[in-house]
């Protein structure tokens, strides 16, 4: 039974060193009063920490779709023949630098022939990328001087929504979590940024730390809470170090906030906002049932407001230029946009664009297409593909959603004629499959279902192998909890609409 | 003057509406309590009304008024007016596709089902109601705990669901925590700490793990093999193992006894618990060392049998005797920690009143 004074949110962070061992699982049970077994089934949930499968140093090499587009299998490969362990890893977020790998140091190891691009210095950009350090702090200053109510007009008249792949219109939970009668309340900051493709939080907790804590810190002041926790993926090593540096500059502005950065363990569905406050508290990484939604029952059961790094960092221009001028940087909804864009493109990086610029004018940021495109992915696995033809189509929330695809987390990844639809959609599969919670029987079985059917469609070349997955994919949307089984379908789904061609029928390997 | 009872606070009823018919309800409840108190049956395979809800194994999904998703009716709570469907084409399709999912997961007989467990398996008698789809295995990698020697309690991953009423009976009903859900995804397992033999963790073998078991992946290892293919009778009797009066069901095939279990929970006062003892330590009553009838021993130094009256004479008359030539207080009664408060009661008065002393323990009592 777990004690009373139990420090389970201590676990997590425990098993770090010596991994899911029987004696180091025994040791932190009597140190934090945990019962065994529960961190035993905590720990195993994590792919960072040790455990039978996986232990001592190794290479960890991604398996993103970029990285496997430039090459991640046979990286893999060549590592294992010098010898070296290797763990794959679902996606470590550095698509633009493919094919990646933290080496056992954990430190970034790209073999890319490029940096990072990201849009120039622009003050008329709401997070500028290219922008200079401000250790001002002025729009903290200003907005605490502002009545609250009116902060959230701003926000409102902003149109911001969130943007880490829901689009939710940020004001709604700001004003209910405000409204709540409990006065202990948590300001959340998700930058557990996982989905294949996507590495916009990356760069802007790496140039722009400073927006995001001010951005946090106005809402925290919003809601009334001092209590600021920030939940950063842990193959995030250099961002970590940069967040803890940018906390330790500005010290001073803001001293009145207490400000927890949380490593996470390598599981993509701590991204989903429960599943990171069951993380946050010690626990599986799995997502509640909801309503209660964290507005109400949040961490440790309080009111909690939870915002992507992107969504928070665009607050400081807000309360700065105003919201009318944020929402009239959009192009067909609201605001400005940090596209990341990778793949069969000339310059991948990070774009700051109107909301709803096309592929075509996102790819001309990016210095152009290589070679020649066939289908992208407009916003991570979870968007599924679209053919080329939609190179037209507004990349904003409403469009996508009517293509039968999303604006995620818009990590758009370009694929040209070299690769194979199949192959890609498999591997999209294959994420899903790894990053399963195994809560809920639609995605777990469902997730493992459709990645067993096309690699046996690879394998034989039969459509027959895939005559099931649409009513499967059906159920997993209809019945999972959260919203990874609801999506984990989509790439396949999506392929097989818009390129039915490769699905008929298939040489057998 | 008609002042409210404080102990029993008004609560405002409402209703709701459950496939057009009106149901009675309380604030705070769910859709499965307000259904099945009306007589609607959700099937369910995760919930045990002695847990907190999950809502994981997702089979008790309905359509809830206003809701774009169908919402798992184990924890769904009511509101006024609410209007729920429990049968509808969408909620068929989607029984039809889980369970033919369920079924790509488990291990299946000769005719395609869930194979039969002598635990049951409800994930057999939901599947009898569908069409399933021919799904292909997806051969799930979970592991079992081959090491775990423990003498009752045995698992096989090939049969469990994951919905992890298990691990949740072991945590909130139990408070013991020995197992819990392990790795992720696909490789999502009961597990141990360390995969350790239950006999060395927190376990304390109570059993309540295999009766919450939905499909038997959970089952007594002492039962015979074969259980399933054998008729049973089923016998209620009190446990005696202690005073407590746990209920509880024997199993018994060709009078012998090869399985106990408890009745179902909410029926008796054990609901639906049992200790070790009262589930798995029935060894003794075939066996050839029991005593079943009393024992005199005579003057050639053996026992014989008797009859009760002769044997209960024989020790009242040896009491007494002993009484006269020691007193009273030569005399000292322990009664067992099997016995009954009644019973415990009787056995002073036998002490006090029928023998006059106050040496009078019970061996629980120290």
């Amino acid at each position: 039974m777990q004690k009373p004074d139990a420090d389970r949110e201590a676990i997590i962070k425990l098993l770090e060193h010596g991994g899911v061992t029987e004696s180091n699982v025994r040791q932190i049970s009597e140190q934090t009063g945990v019962p065994e077994a529960d961190i035993w089934g905590t720990g195993s949930f994590y792919h960072l920490i040790d455990s039978d499968e996986h232990h001592g140093p190794r290479a960890r090499v991604c398996n993103g779709l970029t990285c496997r587009m430039f090459g991640a299998d046979e990286l893999a490969e060549q590592l294992q023949s010098e010898g070296r362990a290797v763990q794959r890893i679902s996606c470590l977020g550095q698509c633009d630098l493919a094919p990646a790998l933290l080496d056992e140091e954990m430190k970034l190891d790209t073999r890319a022939p490029h940096k990072t691009s990201v849009t120039p210095d622009d003050s008329d950009l709401p997070i500028n990328l290219g922008g200079q350090r401000d250790l001002s702090y002025a729009m903290l200053a200003k907005a605490k001087q502002m009545d609250p109510a009116a902060v959230i007009e701003q926000i409102k008249v902003s149109g911001l929504q969130g943007r880490g792949g829901a689009g939710f219109p940020a004001h709604f939970k700001w004003s209910a979590v405000r409204q709540q009668a409990e006065s202990e309340r948590y300001m959340i900051c998700n930058a557990d940024e996982a989905e294949p493709g996507t590495f916009k939080d990356r760069e802007t907790m790496l140039r722009r730390p400073h927006r995001m804590l001010e951005g946090l810190a106005i809402a925290a002041t919003v809601i009334e809470t001092n209590q600021i926790y920030i939940y950063i993926r842990g193959e995030y090593v250099n961002e970590y170090a940069a967040l803890v540096q940018a906390v330790e500059d500005a010290a001073e502005p803001l001293a009145e906030f207490d400000i927890h950065i949380v490593q996470g363990h390598g599981a993509y569905i701590c991204g989903e906002e429960t599943a990171l406050l069951e993380s946050l508290e010690g626990k599986r990484g799995m997502p509640r049932l909801k309503p209660p939604y964290p507005i109400e029952y949040g961490f440790r059961g309080k009111p909690s407001l939870i915002h992507n790094v992107e969504t928070i960092a665009c607050v400081p221009a807000i309360i700065d230029r105003g919201g009318d001028w944020f929402r009239e940087l959009g192009k067909t909804e609201a605001g400005a946009k940090l596209y990341c864009i990778s793949g069969h493109i000339e310059k991948p990086g990070v774009y700051e664009l109107p909301l709803g610029v096309t592929l075509d004018e996102l790819v001309d940021a990016a210095g152009g297409y290589v070679g020649t495109p066939f289908a992208f992915s407009p916003g991570g696995a979870s968007s599924g593909f679209l053919p080329i033809k939609f190179r037209d189509l507004p990349l904003d929330y409403r469009n996508l959603s009517e293509a039968g695809s999303m604006m995620g987390s818009s990590g758009v990844v370009v694929l040209n004629d070299t690769v194979d639809i199949v192959d890609a959609a498999a591997w999209q599969l294959e994420f899903f499959e790894n990053e399963s919670c195994g809560q809920c029987a639609p995605c777990r079985i469902g997730t493992q279902y459709l990645r067993r059917q096309v690699d046996k469609y690879i394998q034989i070349g039969d459509p027959a192998t895939l005559e099931m997955t649409d009513d499967v994919g059906w159920e997993m949307e209809e019945g999972s909890i959260c919203g990874l089984g609801m999506v984990a379908a989509k790439p396949l789904e999506s392929a097989r609409e818009h390129f039915p061609e490769a699905f008929k029928n298939r040489p057998a390997l | 003057m008609n002042q409210p009872n404080q102990n029993y606070p008004i609560v405002d009823t409402f209703t709701v509406e459950i496939n057009g018919t009106t149901c009675n309800a309380l604030p705070g409840e769910t859709v499965f309590t307000v259904a099945k108190r009306h007589g609607i049956e959700i099937p369910t395979l995760c919930h045990d009304e002695r847990l907190a809800p999950v809502g994981a194994c997702r089979v008790c999904l309905v359509e809830v008024e206003g809701q774009r998703r169908m919402q798992p009716g184990c924890a769904w709570v009511v509101t006024p007016n609410m209007k729920i469907t429990t049968e509808s084409s969408r909620i068929e399709k989607h029984r039809t596709i889980l369970y033919s999912m369920y079924m790509a997961d488990h291990q299946l007989d000769d005719d395609g089902l869930p194979i039969p467990t002598h635990n049951n398996n409800e994930l057999r008698d939901l599947c009898k109601t569908i069409t399933p789809l021919q799904l292909e295995s997806v051969e799930a990698p979970r592991d079992a705990r081959p090491a775990d020697d423990n003498p009752y309690i045995e698992f096989n991953p090939d049969l469990c669901i994951l919905c992890a009423r298990c691990t949740r009976y072991c945590d909130e009903v139990e408070a013991v925590n020995a197992i819990t859900l392990a790795n992720r995804g696909g490789e999502t397992t009961i597990a141990t700490a360390g995969q350790r033999s239950l006999i060395e963790t927190s376990c304390e073998l109570c059993g309540g793990c295999i009766d919450t078991c939905p499909t038997g992946a959970l089952i007594e290892k002492k039962a015979p093999k074969d259980l399933v293919q054998l008729s049973t009778q089923t016998t209620r009797t009190t446990c005696n193992f202690c005073g407590v009066g746990c209920q509880m069901d024997l199993h018994v095939h060709n009078d012998r006894l090869v399985k106990i279990t408890s009745p179902e929970p909410g029926e008796t006062l054990n609901d639906g618990n049992l200790c070790i003892k009262g589930r798995f330590a029935y060894d003794f009553v075939h066996h050839e060392d029991r005593i079943s009838e009393p024992l005199i021993r005579g003057e050639d130094g053996k026992l014989h049998p008797a009859t009760w009256d002769e044997a209960i004479e024989l020790t009242a008359n040896r009491l007494l005797d002993v009484k006269q030539k020691h007193g009273a207080d030569s005399l000292g009664f322990i009664s067992s920690s099997r016995c009954t408060g009644e019973e415990n009661y009787l056995m002073q008065k036998l002490s006090r009143a029928a023998f006059g002393t106050n040496n009078i323990h019970q061996c629980a009592a120290t």
